[in-house]
């Protein structure tokens, strides 16, 4: 149990932030999984099109790894799979049957988890599906089952505007979250470090230890946590998990079923004011009626899948993904303005003191759009980019390195302590609009493919 | 306004995009274009928002900065040429136009021969002009005397752009500090003109002699003084070097406001002073340059102080080189250049320092030169890399050393 104050940090005052309350989403017919979804993987497709599938039949498996098998969130008949380029699997289309079937596994409870084996454990996880909820530093990617990890870290401080509320999550979900918990401690020699936000309360759990992290975002991004608490050396592998995924681990184990729902928040400042809050969604069903409902209309909208600040932009027809609990709607900004390299800077938002809006930031909530506020340019040091990094980074010198694929300089300089989400502050404030998430992300793909 | 730019990226734009008339001048176009209002560009992918601010922005602020320095140095020419020529009638208002005759343009054609450079280069490398140069052809003028012909303004800006910037890349790859390094190539190609030890006091450009101006009664034709850190230097041993200048007219006072003879913007500490603020109101330049540099001079200033060495130039307090010469300009403008600087902020204490001690010491110890700021900077600008890489090998020490504590506790 510790307390940690991270002081640098930025909190992004962005319009939009969804209410502490829970409204059921009417089920829907159409489901979607995206192997395409999950970095890296090399799937195996197990179905056809027009083959009928059980609630939790697999759908696709590993390749490298054919135990790692993905199952199917409904039951049904696949309407569609979308193959892209090298006939990779893009998504797969299932329609809900009436009768729908479900797959059953084994069933444990809080305590009799206990008494599982690590091997058990994995190959559970593994055949249920479920396993590639966690993640893995560094690298995160799916974890590696063979991985001894020195420990498990699970998040539920996030940070990044916006995020699902956990401490409304967890009312009523408790005891999953403790048999998930349980679980996680099966899988470390080490500790289940639990990180919570100073500003959610969050009971006590006997397996795992607590944490509390305070301050401006990043304070609630997993590396921090690491970084704070047990850093990660080059030959070192911690686990990692979302701990709102943590509950739906825990209701596999209880109930035996693949569990059917996960609650999503919808935010941004393109979504209707009354509609900004938490849905409980069937995993992996197709939220476009949702959209249609809760959006603005008549606007060129983006529809971000996770926070605004690492999420991916996904279709309006999009289905609940296997990863991430939020959805985050802004305007495509186009919109140009007449000299701005001179205007005071009143209505655009700015963190820096070259805008006289850096000074309305602390109170105003921004109606942010996706502008870029200016064209690409060769990277000048300002600086700036540490300014918001609590990890011990030089942000500079590690793209640099990433630019110029030096493998080794990289990782002294620290990249498999990172993830790219923790540089989104860096590409927030960077004036030269450097795509800085992306080379670390190539950087760290380069890595582990050359091996360390 | 909205017919204009409807009309613009209706008709004029594709001439210049993909497959139109002008597709190699696009650089220009887009240069024009997004002049007149921001790019429509959303962002690619995470982080979905962005930061208004952008480039441009950054350099046009600079650019700010340096205004005080530009309109003090423009009424300190004219000022003094009046002055020196016995102008009759001189006011405020004439001192205005005729400075504004001398330094404008040598400030136009800094622009115009810089900007064709970026232009050109912007075009045959098919990337997007880079706001860098309006802050280089600003600075460059300003550390110039405003009796430069402009042929050696023109022939210093391209070897500045050129040789200091393109052949590396554009901005942000280049090592030296453009502005500077056209500087130092005046003053090695053209000595008689821009070295450091003279300085013009007045010439009567023959043009202007007209009555409009005020009376020119004496034509006095390129008469030169000893700069303040000639007559320092030139203090003989025993004597006293604040004495010195007091009798060549140099007082600390003079020397702070910037009312003697010198390079067009660095003269004045105070406008300087103004421009300082500004840049560090905004947060564009690093205070940690600006502050070591200034402990950097003290240190070696005091440490002169103490050596036991016969040379009253030795003995001047560190104050008087604050404000002699181009070193509070240099500090403030040119030491602070992102691109050129160290990176890193360990780094930036070392270089700053060294920048201001450096110039003490090229200053006191080197008889061939009088001025240091120039060579202390540029040397600076050299070693910057080298700085940086002691400190980032000492950051990736202390990244295992800190991993290696928490792990084994």
């Amino acid at each position: 149990m510790a307390d940690f104050k991270i002081k640098k940090g930025f909190d992004i005052k962005v319009l939009g932030k969804p209410k502490p309350e829970i409204e059921e989403y009417a089920s829907q017919q159409l489901f979607t999984v995206y192997p395409s979804e999950f970095d890296g993987l090399k799937s195996r497709l197990k179905v056809a099109e027009g083959d009928r599938v059980k609630r939790g039949d697999i759908l696709f498996v590993n390749k490298k790894n054919e135990k790692m098998v993905f199952r199917s969130p409904c039951g049904g008949t696949v309407t569609a799979i979308n193959l892209g380029p090298r006939r990779v699997p893009v998504h797969v289309q299932i329609e809900q049957s009436a009768q729908e079937e479900s797959v059953t596994f084994g069933t444990y409870t809080k305590d009799s988890v206990k008494s599982l084996s690590r091997e058990q454990l994995v190959d559970h996880l593994l055949n249920t599906g479920m396993w590639p909820l966690i993640k893995q530093r560094p690298f995160s990617k799916i974890a590696d089952p063979a991985a001894a990890p020195k420990a498990v870290f699970v998040n539920a401080a996030k940070s990044a505007p916006f995020q699902a509320d956990f401490s409304l999550i967890l009312k009523g979900d408790e005891n999953a979250f403790e048999t998930g918990l349980n679980a996680l401690a099966k899988l470390t020699e080490g500790k289940v470090h639990l990180c919570k936000s100073a500003k959610s309360a969050i009971p006590e759990f006997g397996c795992a230890t607590s944490h509390i992290f305070s301050g401006p975002h990043p304070a609630g991004n997993t590396s921090v946590h690491i970084n704070r608490i047990s850093p990660i050396r080059p030959a070192d592998t911690v686990y990692t998990i979302a701990a709102q995924d943590v509950i739906l681990i825990g209701k596999l184990l209880l109930t035996g079923e693949l569990p059917r729902t996960k609650v999503i928040a919808l935010g941004g400042p393109a979504v209707k004011e009354e509609c900004r809050k938490h849905y409980r969604v069937r995993l992996g069903s197709n939220l476009k009626p949702l959209f249609e409902k809760t959006l603005e209309v008549g606007k060129e909208l983006r529809i971000v899948s996770g926070n605004i600040l690492c999420g991916d932009i996904v279709k309006a027809d999009s289905g609940v993904r296997f990863y991430g609990s939020e959805f985050f709607v802004l305007e495509e900004d186009r919109s140009r303005h007449l000299m701005g390299w001179t205007m005071p800077g009143l209505f655009q938002y700015s963190s820096h003191r070259v805008n006289l809006s850096s000074l309305m930031g602390l109170t105003h909530e921004w109606k942010l759009g996706t502008s870029l506020h200016g064209s690409h340019r060769a990277m000048v040091v300002t600086g700036w980019m540490d300014r918001y990094q609590p990890l011990n980074i030089m942000t500079d010198y590690l793209i640099r390195a990433a630019l110029a694929h030096d493998t080794g300089e990289m990782v002294q300089l620290g990249i498999l302590e990172t993830d790219p989400e923790d540089f989104a502050l860096a590409a927030f404030v960077d004036p030269h609009k450097t795509d800085v998430c992306k080379i670390i992300k190539q950087g760290l793909q380069e890595i582990e493919e050359e091996g360390l | 306004m909205k017919f204009l730019f409807d009309f613009l990226d209706k008709n004029i734009a594709p001439l210049f995009e993909k497959g139109g008339k002008f597709e190699r001048l696009y650089p220009l176009y887009e240069a024009g274009d997004t002049f007149a209002r921001t790019p429509a560009d959303v962002t690619p992918s995470a982080p979905h928002v962005r930061d208004s601010i952008d480039q441009k922005r950054l350099m046009v602020f600079v650019v700010y900065a340096l205004l005080p320095c530009l309109f003090f140095g423009i009424w300190n020419a004219g000022h003094l040429f009046n002055i020196s020529n016995h102008v009759e009638g001189a006011s405020f208002m004439t001192d205005i136009i005729r400075g504004s005759a001398m330094v404008l343009p040598i400030v136009l054609v800094s622009y115009l021969v810089g900007g064709i450079w970026e232009v050109l280069f912007a075009i045959v490398r098919r990337h997007e002009i880079n706001e860098g140069f309006l802050v280089t052809g600003m600075l460059f003028p300003l550390v110039l005397p405003p009796t430069l012909p402009l042929w050696q303004v023109a022939v210093g800006i391209s070897f500045g752009i050129i040789i200091g910037k393109e052949i590396f890349g554009g901005v942000g790859y280049n090592i030296l500090n453009p502005a500077l390094t056209a500087r130092a190539f005046l003053f090695f190609a053209y000595p008689a003109q821009i070295s450091g030890d003279k300085v013009w006091v007045g010439t009567a450009h023959t043009a202007f002699d007209s009555g409009f101006f005020g009376k020119v009664a004496e034509n006095i034709d390129g008469v030169t003084a000893a700069t303040p850190l000639a007559v320092a230097a030139a203090a003989e041993k025993g004597t006293d070097a604040i004495h010195a200048l007091g009798e060549a007219g140099y007082t600390l006072w003079n020397m702070t406001v910037g009312t003697i003879p010198g390079c067009i913007g660095s003269t004045s500490v105070i406008a300087i002073m103004l421009g300082m603020v500004f840049l560090l109101i905004t947060g564009i330049a690093s205070w940690r340059v600006m502050l070591s540099g200034v402990i950097g001079m003290a240190a070696t200033g005091y440490l002169f102080n103490a050596l036991p060495l016969e040379s009253a130039y030795s003995q001047l307090p560190f104050y008087y080189h604050l404000v002699m010469g181009g070193f509070a300009f240099g500090i403030v403008f040119m030491a602070t250049d992102p691109v050129s600087c160290a990176a890193t902020n360990a780094g930036k204490w070392i270089y700053g320092f060294m920048i201001g001690a450096l110039t003490v010491l090229i200053r006191i110890a080197n008889p061939a030169y009088p001025e240091g700021t120039m060579l202390a900077i540029l040397f600076m600008n050299v070693m910057a890399p080298l700085v940086d890489h002691f400190v980032v090998q000492s950051h990736i020490k202390k990244r295992t050393a800190y991993a290696r504590a928490l792990n084994n506790a």
